[in-house]
């Protein structure tokens, strides 16, 4: 049996729960991933990435596939985390104790731990949309024109952010990185 | 550090700490958990309707149809046995001779009334 995305979409469509939690499993790691780093609150980012997912249940009828199944899905998740923004307040990953794998920042020095830190917190302070286009862009690996696609805004406006962005980050971060 | 070194930290950072925060398996848990209850209706584009209306699998509300069936033959079997004249004979109109209305000409001159 087909099990592409196309393929448990078009199932869901008509009705198939078992084809919906098979989508669930296949696309809530991901989505509650994206949610997090947007919005930086783990509790948020679980009621993000279940709107989501029944999003996903309601409109499946609905759905055209034009995009991919990936693309529409953090483009509804974004969105989400976009107008929760505006109602709450950020908490920083470390406040909600939602790192997890202390192992990669072992080795180093906490020199470079801390400048991380600080690097989370910079990005806690950024307009909403240049944060998730900094997420978006740089942890997810997505292309501009993707980011653009699901930001519903031009290559040359996300570029924009990207770049504002950068600016933010570095001038908040200026004592740290002037220092080496 | 310079544009394209600030931006190599910034990927950098960035990755590990996607890594570092997306092996928390138990909220992917509790977020399946919380779907695997009942779901809400889904929403039927309008381009469908003529779909839905030439569906003809009931399935949950056949014995609505039935009763809905029933409730139609019944109409049509009063329409024939005419259980219904009483009510025009009780209104009187039903009475009337319609060929007293119609004006038909003398036999002998052919004069018209």
């Amino acid at each position: 049996m087909d099990d592409s995305d196309e393929a448990l979409m078009a199932r869901v469509a008509r009705g198939d729960e078992r084809a919906f939690r098979e989508l669930a499993r296949r696309h809530v790691p991901a989505m509650l991933g994206l949610a997090r780093r947007i919005l930086g609150n783990a509790a948020d980012a679980e009621d993000v990435a279940q709107e989501a997912m029944l999003r996903v249940w309601t409109q499946a009828p609905r759905w055209q596939p034009l995009a991919a199944l990936r693309t529409w899905l953090s483009r509804v998740v974004v969105n989400l985390c976009l107008d929760r923004k505006r109602k709450a307040a950020w908490v920083e990953l470390e406040a909600a104790g939602e790192i997890t794998d202390p192992a990669p920042l072992a080795g180093e020095s906490t020199e470079a731990a801390e400048r991380e830190q600080r690097l989370a917190a910079a990005i806690a302070e950024l307009p909403a949309r240049q944060r998730a286009a900094i997420v978006l862009s740089y942890t997810e690996g997505m292309s501009n024109a993707q980011v653009a696609d699901i930001l519903d805004t031009t290559v040359s406006a996300v570029e924009t952010l990207l770049v504002r962005g950068k600016q933010n980050l570095r001038r908040a971060l200026a004592d740290v990185i002037d220092g080496e | 550090m310079n544009n394209d070194e600030f931006d190599k930290f910034l990927a950098s950072a960035l990755r590990r700490r996607a890594k570092a925060s997306q092996s928390d398996q138990a909220a992917v848990d509790r977020v399946l958990k919380r779907l695997a209850g009942p779901l809400p209706r889904q929403h039927a584009p309008i381009w469908r309707w003529p779909t839905v209306l030439l569906d003809w699998q009931f399935a949950p509300a056949w014995p609505r149809m039935a009763a809905l069936a029933a409730c139609l033959a019944f109409g049509f079997a009063i329409g024939l046995t005419g259980l219904d004249r009483n009510i025009e004979r009780g209104a009187g109109a039903g009475n009337l001779d319609a060929g007293a209305l119609v004006f038909e000409p003398e036999s002998l001159t052919g004069g018209r009334p």
